[in-house]
């Protein structure tokens, strides 16, 4: 069952920029989802309208199977969101600001009460509990909004760069936190661009680059993805002798590799597994005579994956751009003006997502 | 309903610590208690005396007030509106609403606190030259126009996303309906006309229909005021 479907999500504003072009998102129920992608991609434009805050140009999202708009209050009394850099009425103080969400959903004030002195404690909050918001540091802000956030016990978790000015403690208690939250009914949608967050608790992953989602799929396909095809070894002894015999491990034009000092970063272009490749590079070291000191696959790879991905969808737009093109000028030779209306534009063939 | 009442109620509490209320109700009330020990000691006449307050200290200083409490109502918060707020379990219309219904009655509650104690000092200290239903009428014909300016506000606010321009806009509005309802050959409608008036409506010697008709005039256009607000703030984009 999906929580989140969102088709042709079209946002363009006062027809000058376009923020979201022909979205397509589901999030499967119980899955943490990572949106990841570079300033200005959508991600926040896409929860917005997820939220009901703004209407798409085009296509529709449905939340919980209903369609959203901005006066359904119902679906999102079953949403907790976190905004980037959130604010808040500067002159309350987080106890009485979050009574006051719970107000909004309906708690009695009892309830609301323990409800908001576990979250306060839960995001480390509770000492600054009387303070005015006017004083907080972002981070404060942050962690006040994710309890706002969960006064409502959501279904649904959508959290905007969460992690976002926090120190390194207050970054570490929030993944934590996130992954307590996770599982049980529970969904949970974060946007992010630190690409160590989504792989510490993301079960599901997707990519998106100028208001379109690139790629979708499980974190478990976007690792085996990103580590495919390199491996670093570190070796001792007759290092110019295992050099000379890289090129031997696949097929001309297969390898590429970097040499820094005694360690080597072979990448596999071949599309065999990477155990296979492991193997051979372990061969390699035996029959050379050289002294594995380590091999491993390189610790940047999600990020890795993440730009190529970014990489691959800007080449092909050239391509699809070029191809559209040339279409057009062959076209124009050969049909009559009324015709021109059937090609179709550069985007309208492609479909890369494997799970959309 | 609960996400309304919990918005009504931290918005009236919004107003009622504010500094802007708390002088506006000090400028009132001074002035105020200052013209009856006046009109005891001088012998003034009510009408007289009531309509130059309404003149010097109540119309200019309510409309100062009015003008940036109803113009700050969703434009002030505009930073934290879909933040903190709508992005909970509220529909834009409970929230718009309980705006409307917060600083509609704010306004209507300073007034009535001040105006309905005045008035009874001025029927005891004053020369009593004016009758009861005049006076009542008179101070409801200013409430339709105080309300119709906050309601204004309240659409204005809506439209703008910073309070002090919106505020400004809603003053020179004001300002400048004066000369265009001149223009339009409508002047009776203009609120320095029906001000000049207030000394005879407290007397009774205005024709009843004409005080009518202009606080149906003053409570269409609240009630425009508000449906636009209402409607432009569905639509509109946060």
């Amino acid at each position: 069952m999906y929580v989140v479907q969102a088709s042709d999500l079209t946002k363009i504003y006062d027809n000058r920029y376009i923020a979201l072009n022909a979205l397509n998102l589901r999030v499967e129920k119980g899955s943490v989802f990572g949106l990841v992608g570079p300033n200005g991609s959508g991600k926040s434009t896409t929860f917005r309208i997820l939220l009901g805050l703004q209407r798409p140009t085009a296509g529709s999202v449905s939340v919980f199977g209903d369609l959203m708009t901005p006066e359904r209050a119902d679906i999102r009394r079953r949403i907790g969101y976190l905004p980037t850099n959130p604010s808040f009425p500067r002159h309350m103080t987080p106890i009485t600001y979050l009574e006051f969400v719970g107000s909004i959903l309906g708690m009695d004030q009892r309830q609301a009460k323990v409800q908001l002195a576990r979250l306060l404690r839960a995001v480390d909050l509770a000492s600054a509990a009387a303070q005015h918001i006017h004083g907080f540091s972002t981070g404060m802000m942050t962690r006040l909004g994710l309890a706002a956030a969960l006064m409502g016990d959501p279904e649904l978790l959508i959290l905007d760069e969460p992690t976002s000015g926090l120190d390194p403690a207050g970054r570490k208690q929030t993944i934590e936190l996130i992954r307590e939250l996770s599982g049980r009914d529970r969904t949970i949608i974060i946007a992010t661009h630190i690409l160590a967050d989504v792989e510490r608790v993301c079960t599901d992953v997707g990519i998106i680059s100028q208001g379109r989602v690139i790629y979708a799929g499980p974190m478990v396909e976007m690792r085996r993805l990103a580590r495919q095809g390199t491996i670093s070894v570190e070796i001792e002894g007759n290092t110019g002798t295992f050099e000379q015999q890289i090129y031997a491990l696949d097929e001309i034009g297969s390898i590429r590799y970097e040499r820094l000092g005694s360690e080597f970063r072979i990448t596999f272009l071949g599309t065999e597994p990477l155990a296979e490749y492991a193997q051979r590079v372990l061969s390699l070291v035996d029959r050379t005579g050289v002294d594995l000191l380590y091999i491993t696959s390189r610790a940047d790879e999600i990020e890795e994956a993440f730009l190529q991905r970014l990489e691959e969808d800007r080449t092909r737009g050239f391509l699809r751009a070029a191809a559209w093109a040339s279409t057009q000028a062959a076209d124009s030779d050969t049909r009559p003006f009324s015709a021109l209306k059937e090609v179709e534009p550069p985007d309208a063939s492609i479909s890369r997502n494997p799970s959309i | 309903m609960q996400a309304f009442l919990a918005i009504l109620q931290y918005d009236f509490g919004q107003l009622s610590r504010s500094w802007i209320s708390r002088i506006w109700l000090a400028l009132l009330v001074v002035p105020a208690l200052f013209l009856v020990v006046v009109a005891d000691s001088q012998s003034e006449l009510a009408s007289e005396t009531m309509a130059r307050y309404i003149t010097f200290v109540l119309a200019p200083i309510s409309a100062v007030a009015i003008s940036i409490l109803s113009s700050g109502a969703i434009s002030g918060e505009s930073n934290i509106i879909s933040d903190s707020i709508l992005s909970r379990s509220v529909t834009r219309t409970q929230y718009v609403a309980a705006k409307i219904i917060s600083r509609l009655g704010f306004t209507l509650l300073v007034y009535t606190v001040v105006v309905v104690p005045f008035t009874y000092l001025m029927f005891r200290y004053a020369v009593q030259d004016a009758s009861l239903s005049g006076v009542a009428l008179g101070w409801v014909v200013l409430a339709s126009l105080l309300t119709f300016l906050a309601a204004l506000g309240i659409s204005v606010s809506v439209t703008m996303t910073a309070a002090l321009p919106a505020a400004m806009v809603v003053l020179v509005s004001i300002l400048v309906s004066g000369a265009v309802l001149q223009f339009l050959g409508l002047p009776w409608i203009s609120s320095t006309a029906v001000i000049e008036r207030l000394p005879q409506t407290f007397r009774n010697e205005t024709a009843v229909w004409e005080q009518l008709r202009v606080l149906a005039v003053f409570s269409l256009l609240t009630i425009i005021a508000l449906a636009s607000s209402i409607l432009i703030f569905r639509r509109k984009d946060l």
